[in-house]
């Protein structure tokens, strides 16, 4: 099995192109797709009818406080017509003590945007109120009640959010394709008599695929570690302190993956046509599970259901969960499990599947 | 040491090897002869416990290798007849991942290696990757990767195909030797009739999947003991005159070759009479005749009506 294991390496590090490229293509994806959003932020325009010049400057710098969202002032006709136009997706419209909305299309940012806003007004009403029951009206409440504003980290996070999920998506995806081609090998072999020279060999065919199977999983599991260790240190991505719960998802993805990887050498029978199919497998899974964009955007029941199948979805969730929200083991086990059960059953499949073909294959 | 009774492998609706016996004795040179398609390779694919047969059984010491096939793979070597190495790595490389495979290590392992590298004439070359090497050169090592565990029997599927004559002529020197002073036993399979003709003591002529013929060079040729092989070399080529060449009583088989036509024909008839007869009547210029012995080639069109390469 080890003497399998090792020379599968051997043949990597000889020709080593592909893991490069698309360890590459995860960190080219990433720097396009997060790096320049992570830096960004998100311009809000707001116009006002009936606050004074003075009020609504106030409640900019108010709003302004955080980075997340820059307010600037405009005013109803513009902000109105850059809607109009497509422009803008929002514009804010300030009032004493509401607010409106214009919404000119679905933008991921807007339910952040609101809940935001609406902290900051809840917030200010909270301390209005005191200063009419206490009469303080001139001295400035706020420095003396702390006023708690739940949610309000994470409104404030919503572009690290994004950030993770394309670090995290595309880490995932780029890794489906190393795993996939590798895999390749496993049918190349068998096609050129390599394979069939290990089963007339002393080796049982459990050691054979084990020795394969071992040498892809670490392929993969390598190429997903780097990603993440060049993104944490080159391009200073925080991943958080949850290694262990990372590390096993990162194992458990790439088991599933390299199961689904036997499971179509099972169904395709040669090379080339296992090279027209792993892209549209690899990318047809992305974009259902959610690697491309959030699910939360999708509101189609089939593709939703559709996404349940797909490995990554997991994969991301489970991930998304290790980093952003601090979750333990025992609150990853959905994903977990649910990965690992995949693994379980593409693996039987593709292996039976890949012995039926054997069978009627001589040297 | 290793026979097969009644063997058979069935695709589907197709059935590729049809109650097939054979058997080889230890450190017989045996010869698998057949046109391509003849079922040769899935044959010797059942005996290598590769491929599980439909019916039959491949016994190896009187006992089923099916039952136990770690024992007959053991002693066993199979050259396959496409070039099964990683091309990638070099000659060494792939004969290291090869000894380990069959459990050689340390010393033994690189003596062994050494050794093959020497009797394959690949010693200078052996740190360049495979996928450097000419067609023979990689047939060569082919070859040698199959020898590092030191086999009892070899099993050659069409193991020079496609290579130069030199390259040829090396590869079958160097198996006859291993046949006769080491004593290896070897199953050759081939559709080249000169190659089986110089190595095998005993020949079994396939087609469509059963033998339809066995025994030694002589005795095969036997058959045509009553025919003769004529060669006519013609200036161009006429239907006509084929038609009427086969008609002729005396004839068994008339066929095109590249500069006319091989007539089998019954021995002691006076047939070159008839033959320019026809010619003069077809206005088929004759440019030659030659007569010849019968090639186990010619056993096999007299057998089937096809040639091997058809």
């Amino acid at each position: 099995m080890w003497t399998v294991f090792k020379l599968q390496w051997i043949r990597l590090f000889k020709q080593p192109t592909l893991l490069i490229t698309f360890l590459g293509m995860t960190l080219v994806f990433v720097y396009f797709m997060a790096g320049a959003q992570g830096e960004q932020t998100i311009t809000v325009p707001t116009f006002s009818e009936t606050l004074s010049q003075e009020e609504q400057s106030d409640w900019l710098d108010r709003l302004n406080e955080e980075e997340t969202f820059e307010f600037i002032e405009s005013d109803y006709e513009t902000v109105y017509e850059d809607i109009r136009m497509n422009e803008r997706a929002f514009a804010l419209g300030l009032e004493e003590d509401r607010y409106q909305f214009l919404i000119g299309r679905e933008d991921m940012e807007i339910s952040t945007l609101i809940q935001y806003v609406n902290q900051i007004y809840s917030e200010e009403q909270r301390l209005e109120q005191v200063r009419q029951d206490f009469g303080t009206e001139n001295i400035d409440v706020s420095n003396y009640i702390q006023v708690e504003t739940t949610g309000r980290t994470e409104a404030a996070s919503s572009n690290e959010i994004y950030r993770m999920a394309v670090v995290v998506g595309m880490s995932l995806y780029f890794s489906v394709y190393s795993i996939l081609y590798l895999m390749t090998n496993l049918v190349e072999e068998k096609q050129t008599g390599t394979w069939q020279r290990l089963i007339f060999s002393p080796l049982t065919k459990t050691r054979i695929y084990t020795g394969q199977l071992l040498h892809y999983m670490l392929a993969g599991i390598l190429q997903i570690f780097l990603a993440l260790l060049i993104l944490h240190y080159l391009v200073g991505i925080e991943f958080g302190t949850n290694y262990m719960e990372m590390s096993v998802l990162i194992i458990c993805f790439v088991f599933a993956i390299v199961s689904l990887g036997m499971l179509l050498m099972g169904l395709v029978g040669s090379p080339q046509q296992l090279q027209v199919v792993i892209p549209i497998v690899a990318t047809s899974m992305a974009m259902l599970g959610g690697a491309f964009w959030p699910l939360e955007v999708v509101s189609n029941q089939i593709l939703l259901f559709l996404a349940e199948l797909m490995p990554i979805k997991y994969g991301i969730q489970g991930m998304m969960g290790a980093v952003l929200q601090d979750r333990s083991l025992s609150q990853l086990l959905e994903p977990i499990g649910a990965l690992v059960l995949m693994g379980i059953i593409f693996m039987g499949i593709g292996i039976n599947l890949m012995e039926r073909v054997s069978e009627n294959q001589s040297i | 040491m290793l026979e097969t009774k009644d063997l058979t492998k069935r695709f589907k609706s197709k059935t590729a090897v049809n109650q097939l016996n054979l058997y080889l004795e230890k450190g017989e040179s045996v010869g698998l002869l057949g046109p391509n398609g003849a079922g040769k390779s899935t044959t010797i694919s059942m005996i290598a416990t590769l491929l599980p047969p439909s019916s039959g059984k491949v016994r190896f010491n009187n006992e089923d290798a099916w039952k136990n096939p770690q024992g007959l793979r053991q002693v066993l070597g199979v050259v396959p007849q496409e070039i099964a190495l990683y091309e990638e790595l070099s000659a060494y490389e792939n004969m290291k991942f090869f000894g380990k495979v069959y459990g050689l290590k340390g010393k033994q392992l690189e003596s062994r290696i050494e050794e093959v590298l020497e009797l394959i004439g690949l010693t200078e070359r052996k740190k360049d990757a495979v996928k450097t090497y000419s067609g023979g050169m990689k047939r060569r090592i082919n070859i040698g990767v199959t020898l590092l565990h030191e086999p009892e029997i070899l099993i050659m599927d069409e193991p020079t195909v496609g290579i130069d004559p030199q390259s040829r002529n090396y590869i079958l020197d160097m198996i006859r030797e291993l046949n006769r002073s080491r004593g290896i036993t070897v199953l050759y399979t081939s559709h080249y009739m000169e190659e089986v003709e110089k190595l095998c003591d005993r020949v079994y002529i396939m087609d469509h999947g059963e033998i339809i013929a066995s025994g030694t060079n002589d005795e095969l040729k036997s058959i045509l003991s009553n025919e003769e092989t004529i060669h006519i070399t013609v200036q161009t080529h006429s239907l006509s005159f084929e038609e009427k060449l086969s008609q002729l009583p005396a004839v068994t088989q008339a066929s095109e070759e590249e500069q006319g036509y091989k007539v089998i024909a019954s021995k002691g008839e006076n047939l070159l009479e008839d033959i320019f007869e026809l010619s003069r009547q077809t206005q088929t210029k004759i440019t030659g005749v030659s007569l010849q012995t019968p090639s186990l080639e010619d056993v096999f069109l007299h057998l089937t009506g096809r040639t091997l390469r058809d």
